[in-house]
């Protein structure tokens, strides 16, 4: 359930009574078009809230929150479980930290939380979304989504797959696993990891806090799955060159 | 109406194969070239005027529609071929190379000269509906003949439908798609212009609909895969980065 404009129009006048649309446009950057469409429409992005409340200086948590479908955003979260910020660990950085521990010309010594670790980028990153649904699936969870939402497993999957998930998806997935709210919306890329209130370095920690076995076993799972996604798509530009060849 | 869609299929196919001058001469693809030829032909031939001036020049026995069968078969075959390679059906491609395609070719084109050797052919008219006219014997023998003539390109299309649809649903480029789906509708057409001996006369005019929006959906789809190609290519020269992990 997208926010409605009225809803919108109601909050953006509480939080800048003054500003003129086009004032709001210019200091979010959002293209004035874009605005009067979701306007028009009656269905106002997430994105747009949280563009305009990141250039009011507000919390764009505290912003999403006030609106019904995201109101229990208001009250205090738990904090991302370990397992979910791994999985915000982009997975150049996770094979990064691997070498670290290897080798101690890398700065590391082969203790595990020993070494100096690489700085981390922040999320999300090129898989984000499905390794943070990875993280938080008991193994049903996808068929609470798909109960609680409506929405079809295979385009539940779909979207996992082009590393997407509409905001009301990550919120209501992360409340059928019992997580932490924001942190679909973190790993979808809506939100960032502080403005989620996640602590500073608690993605470090989380690492520091992996064996070797696990650190080496996640990354290798990482790897297979980055590599069966460039097989992928290697054979469908191969197949693409085909059709190109034959009945370009 | 029906002369709205002969002319509009005319324009659309002569347009695309002017268009394709320039990278036939060039020798891109020729085989491409020659089905939007073949397939222009076509249609010109199936049109009244036109028709009419052709047939007359070949001695009014209405052999320019005998000629017309064999171009489409042409055209047909040579499609098939080229849209069995591209996207990758082999079991299409051995059902059009094989015994089996050879068989029905052969099977359509003599039952095509046979039926219309029995006909009384004299008078040119387009579609045949002159002969039609003249009496029982020579109207069923239109109706086999025609039956006989749509049959090749319904087998050929029929054996690609399958890589169609999986070329539809796949996650190729978007006009790659749905051109795969404009040919899947062509050959739904050309399937359903099987149906024309028994659509009542009363409903004539959708033999028409079904042999117009096949030929426009199959040379619009095969259009759409070159339109796909060039602007595909465009992209490729403006933006050389690597794919970021």
């Amino acid at each position: 359930m997208p926010i409605s404009a009225k809803a919108f129009q109601d909050w953006l006048h509480q939080a800048a009574p003054s500003a003129s649309t086009a004032d709001i446009c210019r200091i979010s950057g959002i293209k004035r078009t874009t605005l009067a469409q979701q306007l028009v429409r009656g269905k106002v992005t997430e994105t747009t809230v949280v563009s305009i409340s990141r250039a009011l200086g507000l919390s764009p948590l505290a912003a999403l929150a006030s609106f019904e479908q995201f109101a229990e955003l208001a009250s205090p979260a738990p904090p991302p479980t370990p397992a979910e910020l791994v999985s915000q660990v982009a997975t150049m950085d996770l094979l990064r930290v691997v070498i670290s521990r290897s080798s101690p010309v890398q700065g590391g010594d082969g203790e595990e939380g020993g070494s100096v670790l690489p700085a981390l980028s922040p999320a999300p990153h090129a898989t984000s979304v499905r390794n943070w649904v990875d993280a938080v699936d008991d193994g049903e969870l996808r068929h609470r989504v798909s109960a609680a939402t409506g929405v079809a497993p295979q385009n539940y999957s779909a979207q996992l797959t082009a590393n997407r998930l509409s905001p009301e998806l990550a919120f209501a997935t992360a409340r059928a696993a019992g997580v932490g709210l924001t942190g679909g919306l973190v790993a979808t890329g809506l939100i960032t990891e502080d403005e989620a209130g996640w602590p500073p370095g608690a993605k470090q920690s989380a690492l520091e806090a992996l064996s070797n076995g696990e650190l080496t076993a996640l990354a290798g799972e990482r790897l297979q799955a980055l590599g069966k996604s460039l097989r992928r798509q290697e054979q469908e530009q191969a197949q693409t060159e085909k059709i190109w060849e034959h009945l370009g | 109406m029906i002369g709205i869609l002969q002319w509009t299929t005319l324009a659309v196919c002569g347009v695309v194969t002017l268009a394709r001058i320039p990278s036939a001469l060039r020798g891109e693809n020729r085989s491409l070239f020659s089905i939007f030829a073949l397939a222009t032909l076509a249609i010109l031939l199936s049109i009244d005027g036109p028709y009419l001036v052709v047939d007359r020049a070949l001695g009014g026995l209405n052999i320019a529609n005998l000629v017309l069968r064999f171009v489409i078969f042409a055209a047909i075959f040579f499609l098939g071929l080229r849209v069995a390679r591209g996207f990758s059906a082999d079991d299409a491609l051995r059902l059009i190379t094989g015994p089996i395609g050879i068989g029905v070719a052969a099977a359509a084109s003599a039952a095509v000269v046979a039926v219309f050797l029995l006909m009384d052919t004299s008078g040119s008219s387009a579609g045949m509906t002159g002969i039609f006219a003249k009496d029982p014997r020579n109207a069923a023998l239109v109706e086999y003949y025609g039956a006989a003539g749509r049959l090749y390109p319904a087998y050929v299309t029929a054996a690609l439908f399958p890589a169609m649809l999986r070329t539809f649903r796949s996650r190729f480029p978007a006009l790659v798609r749905s051109s795969a789906a404009l040919m899947a509708l062509g050959t739904v057409g050309i399937c359903l212009s099987l149906l024309s001996p028994v659509i009542p006369p009363s409903l004539g005019i959708l033999r028409y609909v079904f042999n117009y929006t096949a030929a426009l959906c199959l040379i619009l789809g095969l259009a759409l895969i070159w339109l796909a190609k060039v602007l595909a290519q465009r992209a490729q020269k403006k933006q050389s980065v690597l794919t970021r992990w």
